[in-house]
């Protein structure tokens, strides 16, 4: 038998007699390996935050959503009650201006002068 | 879906079914590739307990991809092997030449006691010259003759040409011959 030869059968018998005996994992280390496959499964497959529902409204409510919601109402009862209270109380500025409401419209034109209005002048 | 079932479902697929929440898929894998990857490290660095940490690291990196793998674009045990050869490669250039553990040696108990003594020198004798050869050359070695991979997945896993793969076999089994050459008596080969 050539030196060749007897290089590879050598060779051959020392892969067989290698792959004839494996190493065997534990069951230590198996139950480490599913650990972590528990543990990265869990990690990544958390559950998306749920939405919660929004509470069903009753008239009231359904009203003031559609409004605009509570902003929206807080301006228009700030109006509402600025309003009322400039009604019942006016201030002297607007006092003034309310007393004399006929100035206003007074207009004292010489002859010849009219309100002529020319279309597209205004 | 029992487990039995699953042994004919592709790596791939089963990498998807885990990514979906399938537990047992988990467990096939776990059972069909950690002691490929166990033995491939073992192999590698000469040292089962470094060979069992790199294959829970493996393996949790395998976890860890499981929702972005894209089927059909690679072997499950080409990104594997690529995963574990980086791992092995850190450690070896972390410390230590590569020396074979005194204890933990693997068993064949199929054997007779004599058979599986000259065995177990045999094996003993092929890691120690394992662990001599250049890196490369030994990954190639034990992915074409141990993992019993073909030289295009070789390549694959090694980022090389084909042709280089046999390069690399072919003076790594040249520098093995010469290594186990010597002891083919003590290894009981002489009177075969």
């Amino acid at each position: 038998m050539s030196r060749d030869q007897d290089d590879i059968r050598t060779l051959d018998a020392c892969f067989e007699a290698a792959r004839a005996a494996p190493l065997e994992p534990s069951p230590e280390l198996l139950a480490r390996v599913l650990a972590d496959a528990d543990a990265e499964y869990a990690r990544t497959a958390m559950p998306p935050a749920r939405v919660q529902p929004l509470p069903r409204a009753g008239r009231l409510g359904q009203a003031i959503r559609t409004l605009g919601g509570w902003p929206a109402m807080g301006g228009l009862a700030a109006a509402t009650v600025a309003g009322i209270w400039i009604g019942l109380s006016p201030p002297e500025g607007v006092q003034a201006y309310l007393s004399q409401p006929d100035a206003a419209y007074i207009v004292d034109l010489p002859p010849g002068v009219g309100f002529d209005l020319t279309e597209g002048t205004l | 879906m029992p487990l039995d079932a699953m042994s004919d479902i592709s790596d791939d697929a089963l990498l998807v079914l885990f990514a979906n929440g399938d537990r047992l898929a988990a467990r096939a894998l776990t059972l069909r590739l950690t002691p490929r990857v166990l033995n491939h490290a073992y192999r590698m660095l000469g040292n089962a307990a470094e060979a069992e940490d790199v294959a829970q690291e493996a393996m949790l990196r395998l976890w860890k991809i499981a929702p972005d793998w894209r089927q059909g674009e690679a072997l499950v045990t080409t990104w594997l092997y690529r995963v574990v050869a980086n791992l092995c490669t850190d450690r070896l250039r972390q410390a230590r030449p590569v020396t074979l553990e005194a204890t933990a040696e693997p068993v064949d108990p199929a054997q007779g006691p004599v058979a599986r003594l000259q065995g177990a020198d045999r094996e003993k004798a092929l890691q120690q010259a394992l662990a001599r050869l250049p890196d490369r050359q030994r990954q190639a070695i034990v992915l074409r003759h141990m993992d019993d991979l073909g030289n295009p997945q070789i390549a694959e896993i090694m980022g090389i040409s084909v042709e280089a793969v046999e390069s690399l076999l072919a003076r790594g089994k040249r520098a093995l011959s010469a290594d186990l050459i010597d002891r083919r008596e003590e290894l009981g080969f002489a009177d075969e």
